[in-house]
């Protein structure tokens, strides 16, 4: 197996409490999902691999509080992240309402050239829809975020939007990791024989951006 | 300059030191270098143990007399060497390597130099790591004991100390001081003489002092016996490859340039560690929680810095190598799963040619099977026996052998060549059909030269490979010749064994030797000779096609039996006549002077699984040589990966790995998040608490400051501990002690601050959790300003908090506008009760003043005040003597105005001057200090009885009414004399 570099960044959840930030995590990390709430009082992470374009990448995903009285707390996590999902809930229009508040909040704290995405979340509540496919398409292009609408009760477009927003830091940390991938080689001029082995379809090879 | 050699040497028999590594220690701002050596010690039932031992040391280790010990951390199950990021950095290319060595007792960090040395040597250390396997015991470390001295024994922890006790217990060691034998020689057990230097074990503080060396006294040790032996191989073949890595290490660090340590960086501890914490302990593997007080725990906590800063965005692969290497085994153990067997066909073959060049066409040897082999691996012993081969490597034979192989091989296939490996005389060739090529990799020669000068014809060529999934190692070797020589060839044979040894891709990963792969082929002029017969006999029997009688005499068979070589090893019926020694040109047997005996020099072993020969023959067509040529076809079952199940596996091992990782996040359950802390009264300590119950990874928990603040909580609050240790499923009690006072209160009757809070109790390598504090204040007299207080014509607690909020607000200098209106009083009526109610009471107390009150009648006092009941006030005169200190002291704005301040010390002693001072100060001001200075002289006029008198009463207010603007505590001895002075006027003097 040629050894790759791994790569390891941040990912947060950001959006207003109840829109299922906690859930879209742990459909992502453990493929599960829980209907209760049990709001999330602090920051909490989890750890996954992926492998996008043959690299592996590790990503720490961490969930915030969404409560009001914590925002002032959570702001502060917003810089140590390298992707930010901004989420609302598509049947709940004060929660899309607030996405502006949220992304006003990002571009204060977060670092730049932090990659954002916007989740229109709980896509399954399909009678309870208070806002409109075309509006979360539309608030996304306005912020030059891309769009996708998910359901982590029906595991709808989850891996899908981790995936892109790990893609789109790969993508703008491709400096960086152009210098690995050089210095890896060198190192790997011995394995040419090597076969390709080790490239699990999957994940990997789903993502045809070719970015590099 | 491998150091582990000098910590070797330091080291008792049965302690070996798998690496060493130079660094630097880093305490605070200090930088010490020390030698780290990995030591393992093998137990007797076969387990291993390892312990880190930091030396310190004079110039670069050479030998034992070089360092000295300076302590051992066991590498327990709660070890954990961890690479740290330095502080905000993106991965630095020829960086120092930072590392965090955390065990339950103590945290150390290090500053390793940048290169592959120090990343073999944290992957050593990884390796060495207890797993967190329950079935395997917990080390015990009793090897260890060694370094302790022997009038502390009774003190030693029970074995499961070194992994989860807390505290630090110092021991005496001693330690070799470099006078061993060589490690070549014999080792000795060994007796402590005499006086031995103190080494610390585990943690705790440093012990400077007893660093010195102990004599140790040598008595004569056992022989080595068979085990014995054994053992100093496998450390033999160790040391071998710790060369190799040495020697790369030293060149890298070369290239990066020497100065690893100048340019030293602050570091924090990244929050990006790897978190995966594979020591980690089971919880049914730790012993029960031990009940410690408070204060031991905080004590276990070592100052960390918190990680609120920005830190690495991406980081290197190289500390996930831990990861890989439990991908790869994972994939190793689960290689059933998504492969399956599938025959190949495998030529080997192998001639001697006897220093000719190929005269004939090799068909009937290469090409005598009917079917296409899917491999080719071709020996040739004697390829050159010119001096100039040997002296030059180089020979035009090599080339024409390998022109006559490639044109003589199946035509029913098209074949690659993988690989050509030549040592003088002996090549060894490999082939694969074409459309194989694709699923070999990892491929490696090596050749060894057996024996000294002029015997380095002899030895061994070897490729080793991987095909689909299998590896596979074919070795061609050309052993010792004569009759007499078994034992050499033996021993050549050991020595291609333990010196045949082949780069891994992963250069961590120590070299392969030929003994780890799945097929092992082994061809060769072996050179055994048939023994006990005389040459007669043997042709007789040759002739008779008896050669089961004549294999019983065969060397090669008689010493495997004796398993005295090739062990494991197979070999098919020789079912044709000894392939040498024939004159060159013909199928006669020597005629020559030396008339040598027939004998199956020429052979082909194998070892492995899924192995069918299909032929073992000689070749006597080819006349080429001394020797006819051998070849053996076998079907050799290959484990060809089933892409789409290797896809699953891959992926379930990735996935169960992140989930043992999450499930090794630490986690905590709180019983209570919110706390309300209701009509919280000044000075009235109010406590919350509640539990943290750990989950089952250990934790070091802290609460930590909010961005921008300096404290993890606002002033009138105190968690209580604030940070600790949790063991797994152990719970821990936090108390939150609420205190409202003098620095606290105004603003919060001015509602400037609210009983309002949020705490963030961070574990480390974890998750935050907020805790939310909420409450309300009941304004009070004490705290609020002399005017706000004049203003207040109801008791404070009875005005609308907006209103109290308004008052507090309201400015120093506001008496001139509204004051009409508003028909303020004099003084505050709270001043004017306490007073009154000392002068009704206790004009004539004895030690008035001087005595302590009572805390609880204070409380009482202060709700009378506030409230406006005083009628219901009964106190001791103390009590409500010291309220009315607290009253003073408590007032945000002193009786003197801070603004007037120096003036007073200025015009001390000018009583004139100094009623002049007093005249400027606001009006409510003035008049609460123009009826103090008289309660005091009335107080005087009693002095008989109360006995005080005008310097006590002077010093006791001096302090009070007179406040140093900036910072009021530490007023200098003169300053106080002065304040005194001025009050000691108004005493003296009636107004
Ligand atoms: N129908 C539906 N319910 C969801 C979905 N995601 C979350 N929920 C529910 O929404 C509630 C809040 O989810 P949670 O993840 O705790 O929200 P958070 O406060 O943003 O972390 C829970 O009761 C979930 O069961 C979804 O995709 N579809
Ligand atoms: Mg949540």
């Amino acid at each position: 197996m040629a050894k790759q570099y791994d790569v390891l960044f941040r990912l947060l959840l950001i959006g207003d409490s109840g829109v299922g930030k906690t859930c879209l995590l742990c459909r992502f990390t453990d493929n599960e999902f829980h209907s209760s709430h049990i709001s999330t009082i602090g920051v909490d992470f989890k750890m996954k691999t992926i492998e996008v374009d043959g690299i592996k990448v590790r990503i720490q995903i961490w969930d915030t509080a969404g409560q009001e009285r914590y925002q002032t707390i959570t702001k502060q996590y917003y810089r140590r992240a390298q992707g930010i999902f901004l989420v609302y809930d598509i049947s709940s229009e004060r929660s899309y309402q607030h996405i502006m508040k949220w992304v006003s909040d990002v571009d204060e704290y977060a670092p730049e050239g932090v990659q954002k995405i916007l989740i229109g979340n709980k896509a399954d509540e399909e009678q309870k829809r208070q806002v409109g496919r075309e509006q979360g398409q539309q608030l996304a292009k306005e912020y030059g975020m891309d769009f996708y609408e998910t359901s982590a009760c029906t595991n709808l477009n989850i891996k899908e939007s981790f995936m892109r927003l790990t893609e789109l830091v790969l993508q703008a940390h491709r400096k960086e990791l152009d210098g690995l991938r050089t210095r890896a080689s060198n190192e790997l001029a011995l394995a040419e024989l090597e076969e390709d082995e080790g490239k699990p379809e999957g994940p990997a090879n789903s993502s045809k951006t070719c970015w590099c | 300059m491998d150091q582990s050699v000098a910590i070797q040497e330091t080291l008792a028999d049965g302690e070996y030191c798998i690496i060493a590594v130079q660094g630097m220690l880093c305490e605070g701002d200090s930088r010490q270098s020390r030698l780290l050596g990995l030591v393992r010690y093998r137990l007797e039932h076969g387990g291993q143990e390892h312990a880190l031992f930091l030396y310190t040391h004079r110039r670069m280790a050479i030998t034992g007399d070089d360092v000295s010990l300076d302590r051992i951390v066991p590498v327990s199950r709660d070890f954990t060497l961890e690479e740290v990021s330095p502080d905000g950095e993106l991965y630095i290319l020829g960086s120092d390597v930072t590392v965090q060595l955390d065990t339950a007792e103590l945290s150390l960090m290090f500053q390793l130099p940048f290169g592959s040395h120090t990343r073999m040597f944290l992957q050593e250390v990884a390796r060495a790591c207890p797993g967190f396997d329950p079935v395997t015991p917990d080390p015990e470390f009793r090897w260890l004991s060694r370094y302790r001295c022997t009038q502390l024994q009774s003190q030693l922890p029970t074995p499961h100390g070194w992994n989860s006790a807390p505290g630090t217990w110092p021991g005496c060691a001693r330690i070799g001081g470099g006078r061993y034998p060589s490690r070549n020689g014999l080792w000795g057990l060994e007796e402590a003489r005499s006086g031995a230097g103190s080494v610390l074990f585990g943690g705790g503080a440093v012990d400077q002092t007893g660093l010195r060396l102990a004599e140790v006294a040598r008595g004569g040790g056992p022989l080595w016996g068979r085990s014995g032996r054994r053992g100093r191989r496998d450390e033999e073949v160790e040391e071998a490859g710790r060369e190799m890595s040495a020697a790369a290490g030293s060149r890298e660090r070369d290239s990066a340039g020497n100065s690893h340590f100048d340019d030293l960086r602050p570091n924090g501890k990244g929050l990006l560690v790897d978190q995966s914490s594979w020591g980690q302990d089971k919880p049914e593997d730790l012993l029960p929680r031990q009940n410690k007080s408070k204060s031991e725990i905080t004590d276990m906590v070592r100052s960390s810095t918190i990680t609120v800063s920005d830190k690495a965005h991406i980081l290197s692969m190289q500390k996930f190598g831990l990861r890989d290497t439990l991908v790869k085994s994972e994939l190793v153990q689960k290689e059933e799963d998504y492969t399956y067997i599938q025959n190949f066909r495998f030529f080997v073959g192998t001639y001697n040619v006897n220093g000719q060049s190929p005269k004939e066409c090799l068909r009937p040897w290469l090409r005598h099977s009917v079917e296409a082999p899917d491999v080719y691996c071709v020996g040739f012993q004697e390829l050159d026996l010119s001096k100039e081969a040997f002296f030059f490597q180089d020979t035009p034979k090599e080339e024409e052998w390998f022109k006559a192989v490639s044109d003589c091989l199946h035509p029913g296939a098209k074949y690659a060549k993988i690989k050509l490996i030549r040592l003088v005389g002996i090549m060894l060739l490999l082939y694969v059909k074409e459309e194989h090529a694709a699923y070999i990799s990892e491929v490696e020669a090596e050749s060894v030269g057996t024996g000294i000068m002029g015997r380095m014809n002899k030895g061994g060529v070897a490729i080793r490979f991987r095909f689909h999934n299998t590896s596979i190692c074919v070795v061609n070797s050309h052993l010792a010749a004569h009759t007499e020589e078994c034992e050499r060839r033996n021993q050549d044979y050991k020595d291609i064994c333990s010196r045949m040894q082949f780069c891994q891709v992963d250069p961590g990963l120590p070299p392969l030797t030929i003994s780890k792969h799945d097929v092992i082929l082994w061809l060769g002029d072996l050179n055994y000779r048939i023994e006990e017969l005389d040459v007669e006999k043997v042709k007789k029997l040759i002739e008779e096609k008896a050669f089961q009688t004549l294999y019983a005499y065969d060397q090669l068979k008689t010493q495997v039996a004796a398993k005295a070589v090739f062990e494991g090893f197979t070999e098919g019926e020789l079912t044709f006549q000894p392939t040498y020694k024939y004159d060159t040109g013909s199928d006669d047997w020597d005629t020559s002077e030396k008339c040598r005996a027939p004998a199956w020099c020429d052979r082909i072993l194998w070892k492995g699984k899924n192995i069918t020969q299909l032929s073992y023959q000689s070749h006597m067509a080819l006349k080429t040589s001394d020797h006819k040529p051998v070849s053996s076809v076998f079907d050799i079952g290959v484990k060809v990966r089933n892409e789409e199940l290797y896809r699953k596996t891959l992926e379930e091992i990735v996935r169960s790995l992140d989930k043992m990782e999450n499930a090794n996040i630490p986690s905590v359950s709180l019983s209570k998040r919110e706390f309300c802390f209701q009509n919280v009264k000044y000075m009235q300590l109010q406590v919350e608490s509640f539990t943290i119950h750990n989950g089952q990874v250990p934790c070091r928990f802290e609460f930590i400051n909010k961005p921008d603040e300096q404290s993890y909580c606002k002033q009138w609050l105190n968690a209580n501990p604030s940070r600790g240790f949790l063991l797994p499923d152990s719970t821990i009690e936090i108390e939150l002690e609420l205190f409202v006072n003098k620095s606290t209160a105004t603003k919060l009757n001015s509602n400037e601050d609210k009983i309002e809070d949020i705490l963030v109790l961070h574990l480390d390598r974890g998750k935050d959790y907020f805790l939310s504090v909420s409450g309300n204040y009941l304004p009070s007299c004490f705290g609020s300003p002399i005017h706000t207080l004049c203003y207040m014509k109801e008791p404070i607690l009875d005005l609308p908090l907006e209103t109290v909020r308004e008052l507090t607000l309201r400015p120093l200098w506001t008496e001139d506008d509204g004051s009409q209106l508003e028909n303020p009083m004099e003084i505050p009526k709270e001043l004017w009760m306490m007073v009154d109610y000392l002068y009704r009471n206790a004009v004539q107390q004895e030690d008035l003043f001087q005595q302590p009150g009572l805390r609880s009648e204070f409380e009482h006092v202060r709700d009378c005040l506030d409230t406006g009941m005083i009628d219901t006030l009964s106190a001791s005169n103390h009590s409500v003597a010291e309220a009315l200190l607290l009253f003073l002291e408590s007032l945000p704005e002193p009786v003197i105005c801070y603004s007037a301040y120096h003036n007073c010390l200025e015009c001390s002693g000018n009583y004139t001057a100094s009623k002049q001072v007093i005249s400027t100060l606001p009006t409510f001001h003035k008049n609460v200090f123009n009826y103090l200075m008289a309660f005091l002289q009335e107080l005087l006029k009693n002095s008989a009885k109360n006995h005080l008198d005008e310097n006590i009463l002077a010093s006791i207010f001096g302090s009070l009414l007179l406040r140093n603007p900036a910072g009021h505590q530490k007023l200098e001895m003169v300053e106080k004399k002065k304040a005194q002075e001025f009050i000691h006027q108004f005493l003296c003097n009636s107004p």
